[in-house]
């Protein structure tokens, strides 16, 4: 048997439940989405922003990628607020004319813990880019707190249970993993199961749970045959190729 | 026993920096020497975070210039060497690179182009066709692959080691922000195990033998004080370059054997230009394709055959800079008598639609 749910509270048992109405989220959720560069942190963020607006939750989705304009939620913050979610982070045309310098946080990024209701933090760009969770004031005293990351064996620095392990372990506090197995639009069920199995010994090893499988929505009836283990899966709708710049 | 980066073949979902990292390390470079520069930054980070697991190696040098000049020095030592840069990083290794066209020195250099002029400017463009084809101050002695896709990327950064190596000539692999930062499904594998033949790198210096008893002189100098001798020196290189370039040549063509109107791009703006040759295709509007791969040195004689061979009287130059694709196809084909016309978008991307919109316009 695979270690999924154990030492996990209520409220994260809250989340791992998220996936149908019949699972309502009681109390508020706040995530922080970390992992590998590409693994797919923005997506699922906003699946997730989106997944507890549906539930009625207020939202704020929170991007904190520092480093570079690229593939950030920026493309995607208006359409996004009008789907009734708070962006907090910059609007490309809020940009431009600052080149490089546009890598620079929203100041409202680092008070947004005090706000009420869910809190969606997209954290950008690996390694150093989980460590930007210091700019948020109160991010590890905050009760409520999950670190979860994301995780595709696609990534090939990710590839293996060794190679997964060796990753989460670098990216300091880690509370589950978010098993997002894919290929883009080739993607495969057969694909989606390795990983996912991959994705579960690692887990196991690092002795934290896989708090939900990640599975673009076009999959939805090929995968319900794949034995997730017991570990909810979520429907991704693909909101980044949108997202180029 | 190191173990081989990859074994056999692998689906991997990556973005275009990583795979370029991850293709040097299959094509056995030995060594990358870099400076950082926005949007090549991965391609360092991840040759960083893997050279060290396959004993490969990396310097970070003070600025760009040196990095160039670097890899002169370490392909000289007989190291597969490479760099990776963009923009101003692009201008600043001119001289290193005029150095290595001068001695015919196999380096191998990634461009991920970014926009200009401007020294900030990160964002992508095409807009650095001129400067990596004939940029410095020689004749353009110099190999470029402008690649498409991530598939492409990993291909060619594959080859331009072999290139490199084999005809002895600085060889570039030009992408750009989007594919840089871009991320799609693609296949890595193993160069060996499908059958590509690795062209081994070998010292140029420091060689065995006495010069004159036992072995030629390798002549490796790019510094002459008489205007004949280096007269002498340019015309070698030239007909050495123009001898080997027919079997360096690389394109792509399709539909254009009934054309009236060719469409002609390049690296990744190729894609949407291949799209909008099919739906106008499906319009029934007689549209072609044509790509130079090979941007130096360029398929001239192909160019100037699928336009004959169609009858062809417009062609359409889709690019995302303000005609330096189109100047480097005019200087190419000078002389045929097609209407040249330009959809020139500098800085930003180009999707089919675009395309196709030009496209009916010149009917």
């Amino acid at each position: 048997m695979y270690f999924v749910y154990k030492n996990y509270n209520a409220s994260v048992l809250g989340i791992l439940g998220g996936v149908s109405s019949s699972n309502i989220i009681m109390e508020r959720v706040v995530e922080a989405y970390v992992g590998e560069y590409a693994s797919g942190k923005s997506e699922v963020a906003i699946n997730r922003a989106l997944e507890l607006k549906e539930q009625s939750w207020e939202v704020t989705l929170v991007d904190l990628d520092t480093v570079e304009p690229f593939y950030t939620l920026r493309p995607l913050k208006a359409l996004l607020e009008k789907k009734g979610i708070t962006v907090v982070g910059w609007e490309a045309k809020e940009t431009f004319g600052l080149g490089e310098t546009g890598g620079l946080i929203k100041p409202a990024v680092r008070w947004v813990l005090k706000r009420s209701g869910c809190i969606i933090m997209d954290i950008g760009y690996g390694v150093h880019g989980a460590h930007t969770l210091n700019l948020v004031e109160g991010a590890y005293d905050d009760p409520h707190l999950k670190v979860l990351a994301v995780v595709n064996v696609a990534r090939p620095m990710t590839a293996t249970v060794g190679d997964i392990i060796d990753y989460v372990k670098h990216l300091g506090r880690v509370d589950g993993l978010v098993s997002n197995n894919h290929l883009g639009n080739d993607t495969t069920v057969e694909f989606v199961e390795q990983g996912h199995r991959v994705v579960l010994e690692a887990a196991e090893s690092l002795g934290i749970p896989v708090v939900c499988a990640a599975v673009d929505e076009r999959l939805r009836e090929e995968v319900a045959k794949i034995d997730f283990a017991g570990v909810p899966v979520r429907y991704i709708k693909r909101y980044m190729p949108g997202a180029i710049w | 026993m190191v173990e081989k980066p990859i074994t056999g073949t692998k689906k991997a979902f990556m973005t275009g920096n990583e795979v370029v990292a991850w293709a040097a390390l299959a094509a056995k470079a030995d060594i990358m020497f870099g400076y950082p520069i926005t949007p090549q930054n991965e391609i360092m980070h991840y040759w960083t975070r893997l050279a060290p697991k396959f004993n490969r190696e990396f310097l970070q040098t003070e600025d760009e210039i040196s990095a160039g000049f670097t890899v002169c020095g370490a392909v000289q030592a007989g190291k597969k060497a490479f760099t990776a840069t963009a923009g101003p990083g692009n201008v600043l290794m001119q001289e290193p690179f005029g150095m290595a066209e001068g001695m015919r020195l196999p380096t191998v250099a990634i461009i991920q182009q970014r926009g200009g002029p401007s020294s900030g400017t990160v964002v992508y463009s095409q807009q650095e066709v001129t400067l990596t084809t004939y940029g410095g101050n020689g004749e353009g002695h110099r190999i470029v692959y402008s690649t498409s896709t991530h598939q492409e990327l990993f291909d060619y950064v594959i080859k331009a080691f072999n290139t490199a190596w084999k005809y002895r000539f600085p060889t570039f692999v030009l992408g750009d922000g989007y594919q840089a930062k871009m991320r799609e499904p693609l296949e890595i594998y193993d160069p060996e195990e499908k059958g590509i033949e690795l062209v081994p790198a070998k010292p140029l210096v420091g060689l065995p033998g006495s010069i004159g008893d036992e072995r030629e002189p390798a002549h490796l100098c790019n510094i002459y004080s008489l205007e004949e001798e280096l007269y002498e020196v340019v015309l070698k290189l030239a007909q050495a370059y123009e001898a080997v370039a027919p079997e360096i040549v690389e394109w792509d063509e399709k539909m254009c054997d009934d054309a009236e109107i060719i469409v002609v791009s390049h690296g990744v703006v190729s894609r949407a230009a291949y799209d909008a040759v099919g739906i106008l295709r499906d319009e029934g509007i007689k549209v072609g394709y044509f790509r130079p791969i090979t941007l130096r040195p360029f398929p001239e004689k192909q160019l100037r055959e699928a336009i004959k061979r169609s009858g062809a009287k417009k062609m359409l130059i889709a690019e995302s800079s303000y005609g330096q694709l189109m100047r480097l196809v005019r200087q190419e084909i000078y002389g045929e008598t097609i209407e040249i016309h330009g959809l020139l978008m500098p800085g930003l991307g180009i999707v089919d639609s675009d395309i196709v919109a030009k496209a009916k316009s010149l009917l």
